[in-house]
């Protein structure tokens, strides 16, 4: 056993651990963030991608001793979660004027504009990969702000996802691009 | 002001309610669950493919942190074993372990259930086993012969012997008669490969037992809540009210997860022993041994035809690998050949089936349930028939098919095609590709392919009379609404799609309805999501609660307004006069009535505000002869696919993929679209890449993503030309069509096509990967051969090569396996 310290998301999160643990399993069971998720232990999937000091990493390929000191985020560190209740059950009809982050009391500004361009663009169906896929996404649009097709689908060819056939995974990869070279660096 | 709610739900690409727990990572699936005092169990698995045992547990037992062992011995006369779904006859043959023979690599062998995970896997290894091999047989046409090794010698089977464990047998017309007047007769054996659901949520559970109420609760990644429930109740001998099962967040299924599995009751036994929660999750290697695979199948097939090209009979001789196990083996049979038949109403069928068990996977339910199968097999040999009568590939099939304006029609196979589009979507297909142009002016190494496949849209099983989804509804005190299923989302948005109907029914606002989470003790009875019912099916089930809950709120409303309910009409979360959409009675008020001022009542008006809805298809039960309409409607679709073969790597690459559908009435269209591309993704998977490769003794050399070719995103096209051309059935009261799995059909067949244009290679068999597309364009210019055909051309092949070599199918003609 040992005791190690990792930034998740911003806070310091200690943990004493046995050796065998991955960083996912860190993830997930010490810092007790489950949006990220283990889809084969085999970094095949990409199903588990975090941001480990700036490098995307397939983190159930890492052992979580190996991220002793430094600092990870997750999918969870991409919109801040909505901790107050719902503002917008009145009994004013909103059929027929449906926007739907609207109606859920959430703002647009919540979400990532990366997970925005997924939820408009049907980009998830189990949702299982999608964190993964976020997370990678997010690192290839920082460096390539302005990509072909072709590019994000090499950029997401570590990512399996079983429910899409990609394409709408490429539309919104797409759109966020455009909304995140819209908003500037 | 008179608002207009006549703008509806239905027919719109409503985003779904579901995607912000997913997409912030918020939402539970089965591993993120966590209970207190939750203890974690792991299986010994068998290493070998078919073998005897001898265990030793006893070192394991001392381990530091285990809290109990299992194993296959100590269950037998305490844990009944349950059965394939086989027609009036369950054979017992699942149980949690094996006793003491293994038939399949990764089989259930003994669990052991620790404080930790870590425990429990050092434990694992603290197990003693001395394997006998046993000689193993791998293949289907292997399995049926008479000296092969016999895997389950103790069973009897009702139409079977040996590794036969089922037949299936159809007999429609005349078919010596169509032989004998045939002009041409088009014959090919054809084979398809296993492949696996790869659900990127590994199958797991966790169970809990509470000694106190006798309950055990089972939170599970399955598609189907009552069958999982009434299976395990059954086998642990427990009262199935006493049983919950609840799925927390699926991450998809495809069919992989629409069955009881041994990890399931392993779990819950291990609650029930230690009272505590216990967590059991599959690893990868596990789900691809154990967590079920396509059955592969080896089809003899004859089609018969006149000069003009139409067809006048189809025989074949189908020999499934099932595995070493099958909970659905023997329905994928005689479904996807029954729906699998369509568009075209062959007037003599004669079908045999054996439906075999080897040392490999469990074959299970997987997108297209048998349908990708024939369609590989029946839709390239429509090519050839056409290039042996000089016709069109799009001609033969455009004089062949069911067509638009021929419906309703009642086919010689049964099937009642109550509408259709699929010679619009041919034709739409034909035009967008560019077919006639590309055929035309072919270039070296490209050709273009089409298929035509249909499918069903939810199915009644021939050993499952029933077919059936239902909904609860319940109004709300303050307005909202609240759905009550058990058919699992896993993917599909029901949570939005039926959504969308409530709403437009009731004319509640989309954003105050909410689905409540899936669980056996609150929720009506329902088979599941699978078969792509869910749309057609439970959606229909929803439009009928709707209709009830909303034939209860307005007798309210007219009660209270002092006006006759035929003079009422609902929208804007309200109920209001005809023409004065601005002024009636809010839904909240009127279930307040319901529920706290029930004086306010019509007279004999039962207080509350919900309605139940059961939707049972009319469908028919198979008859002997094998025909039936077994779907309540029937989605189809057209796909033709441009492909350039490299001649120097063999690697394929497709230039254009089009997809024309008829999905009937579309609820979501963006969903819709998601199910075809994903729906291909799946057929494109099986073609190109996906298999369960064996070595002699019966070691998958594919259990991981590494090996297992999953497409990734650099492997598949661009998917834009995708189309619908909606022929709404007329069945289903929304005029719904199932949309899950028409995307995968046609795709092996399709690019078969393809590649046989492009190359003058003909595959028989799955997968088409770039090192056999290499040996066979090298071999087909060293034979000389015109048309050469994968494997059968091949020098070391060692199968059946043409007819005569052919095997005979086993069951005695006299027989009917009913």
């Amino acid at each position: 056993m040992q005791t190690i310290t990792i930034h998740v998301n911003g806070k310091k999160v200690r943990g004493t651990i046995d050796e065998r643990m991955l960083l996912i399993e860190f993830i997930r069971d010490v810092a007790n963030l489950t949006g990220t998720h283990a889809g084969c232990w085999e970094a095949r999937c990409g199903a588990c991608a975090v941001e480990l000091d700036g490098n995307t990493v397939k983190s159930c390929n890492v052992l979580a001793v190996q991220a002793d000191g430094c600092s990870v985020f997750t999918v969870e560190s991409l919109s801040q979660q909505r901790l107050k209740p719902v503002e917008h059950v009145t009994t004013q009809s909103l059929a027929g004027v449906y926007t739907p982050l609207q109606a859920i009391g959430s703002s647009a500004a919540d979400l990532h504009p990366l997970q925005k361009a997924f939820h408009t663009c049907h980009a998830l169906q189990c949702g299982f990969c999608t964190p993964g896929m976020l997370m990678v996404l997010k690192g290839f649009l920082a460096e390539n702000p302005s990509p072909t097709r072709e590019e994000v689908r090499m950029a997401i060819a570590g990512n399996i996802c079983r429910c899409t056939g990609y394409q709408h995974i490429v539309d919104a990869a797409m759109m966020a691009a455009e909304t995140l070279r819209a908003a500037g660096p | 002001m008179d608002v207009d709610y006549a703008n509806k739900l239905v027919g719109q690409s409503v985003p779904r309610t579901e995607d912000l727990a997913l997409l912030t990572g918020t939402a539970r699936y089965i591993d993120d669950i966590r209970m207190p005092g939750m203890i974690y169990a792991k299986v010994l698995r068998s290493t070998h493919a078919h073998a005897h045992f001898k265990l030793d547990v006893s070192r394991a037992r001392t381990m530091p942190g285990v809290l109990g062992v299992l194993t296959g011995a100590e269950l037998v006369g305490k844990v009944k074993p349950w059965g394939d779904l086989m027609q009036d006859l369950l054979v017992g043959d699942h149980f949690a372990f094996a006793i003491d023979k293994v038939c399949y690599e990764g089989q259930e062998i003994a669990a052991v259930v620790a404080e930790t995970k870590y425990q429990a896997m050092d434990a694992l290894e603290a197990i003693d086993i001395e394997y006998d091999p046993l000689p193993v047989v791998l293949e289907a046409d292997k399995a049926i012969l008479p000296d092969a090794p016999l895997l389950h010698p103790n069973f009897n089977y009702e139409f079977g012997e040996g590794n036969i464990f089922d037949r299936y047998r159809v007999r429609i017309g005349d078919i010596e008669r169509a032989e004998a007047e045939a002009d041409l007769v088009v014959r090919q054996r054809f084979s398809s490969n296993r492949q696996a659901g790869a659900a990127l949520d590994p199958h797991g559970c966790v169970a809990s037992y509470d000694s106190f109420s006798g309950m055990l609760t089972l939170y599970s990644s399955t598609q189907s809540l009552f069958m999982v429930r009434d299976v395990l109740a059954d086998s642990l001998q427990l009262a199935r009210n006493r049983v919950r099962v609840v799925a927390p967040e699926v991450g998809a299924g495809f069919g992989s997860k629409a069955q009881v599995f041994a990890h399931e009751v392993i779990a819950s036994i291990f609650s029930l022993q230690t009272g505590r929660p216990v967590h059991l999750v599959l690893s990868r290697a596990e789900v691809f041994r154990v967590g079920t695979a396509r059955n592969g199948q080896i089809r003899h097939v004859e089609m018969f035809f006149k000069k003009d090209g139409k067809i006048t009979g189809y025989r074949d001789y189908v020999i499934q690998n099932s595995g070493g196990s099958s909970y659905w083996g023997n329905q994928v049979v005689h479904i996807g050949t029954n729906v699998g038949m369509l568009p075209y109403p062959v007037p003599n069928i004669h079908i045999d089936g054996d439906i075999v068990h080897t040392n490999t996977a469990p074959g299970g339910a997987l997108r297209g349930f048998g349908i990708p199968q024939i369609n590989w097999a029946k839709e390239q040999l429509m090519d050839i028939a056409a290039s042996e009568l000089g016709l069109d590939p799009a001609h033969i099939r455009d004089i062949n098919i069911v067509r638009g304006d021929q419906c309703p029609l009642v086919t010689p196979f049964g099937q009642k095609v109550d509408t259709t589009s699929i010679d619009s979507c041919l034709a739409k297909a034909v035009e967008v590709i560019g077919w006639h142009d590309k055929r035309a002016n072919k270039r070296p190494y490209e050709g273009v392919g089409m298929s035509l496949g249909m499918k069903y849209t939810s199915c009644r099983h021939p050993s499952f009379d029933t077919d059936l989804s239902a909904i609860r509804l319940r109004l709300e005190t303050d307005g909202t609404v609240t759905i009550f299923s058990s058919d699992v989302n896993h993917g599909q948005g029901h949570a939005t799609f039926l959504a969308q109907i409530v709403s437009d029914v009731l004319g509640v606002g989309f954003e105050k309805i909410v689905l409540a989470p899936p669980d056996s003790s609150n929720a009506p009875f329902g088979l599941g999501t699978y078969a792509s019912r869910a749309a057609a099916v439970l959606g229909t089930a929803c439009r009928m609660a709707a209709e009830r809950l909303r034939e209860k709120i307005v007798a309210i409303a007219a009660h209270v307004l002092e006006v006759d309910a035929g003079d009422l009409e609902a929208g804007g979360d309200r109920i209001y006069v005809k023409g004065l959409s601005n002024t009636g009675l809010y839904l909240e008020n009127l279930a307040g009535y319901s529920v706290y001022r029930t004086h306010q009542l019509p007279p004999g008006f039962e207080p509350t505000l919900e309605a139940t809805a059961t939707y049972d298809t009319p469908t028919d039960r198979e008859a002997p002869d094998g025909s039936g309409n077994f779907s309540v409607t029937y989605a189809g679709g057209c796909h033709i696919a441009h492909v350039r073969v490299d001649p120097g790597t063999g690697h394929i690459t497709i230039l254009d993929y089009v997809m024309v559908h008829d999905t009937g009435t579309v609820i979501n269209p963006l969903i819709v679209e998601g199910q075809h591309q994903g729906g291909f993704l799946m057929g494109l998977g099986m073609a190109f890449g996906e298999d369960y490769v064996y070595d002699s003794e019966g070691h998958l050399l594919t259990a991981t993503f590494a090996e297992y070719k999953a497409p990734l995103a650099t492997d598949v096209p661009e998917l834009h030309h995708l189309f619908e051309i909606p022929a709404p059935s007329t069945t289903i009261p929304g005029g719904q069509k199932g949309a899950g799995e028409s995307g995968t059909g046609p795709v092996c067949a399709a690019l078969g096509n393809a590649v046989a244009h492009a190359t003058g290679v003909r595959f028989t068999t799955l997968p088409i990967t770039a090192d056999r597309m290499l040996l066979a364009l090298r071999e087909k210019e060293r034979s000389g051969l015109e048309i050469f055909r994968y494997p059968d051309d091949m020098p070391d092949y060692d199968g059946p090569r043409g007819y005569e070599d052919w095997p005979k199918p086993t069951g005695g003609e006299g027989e009917m396996f009913f």
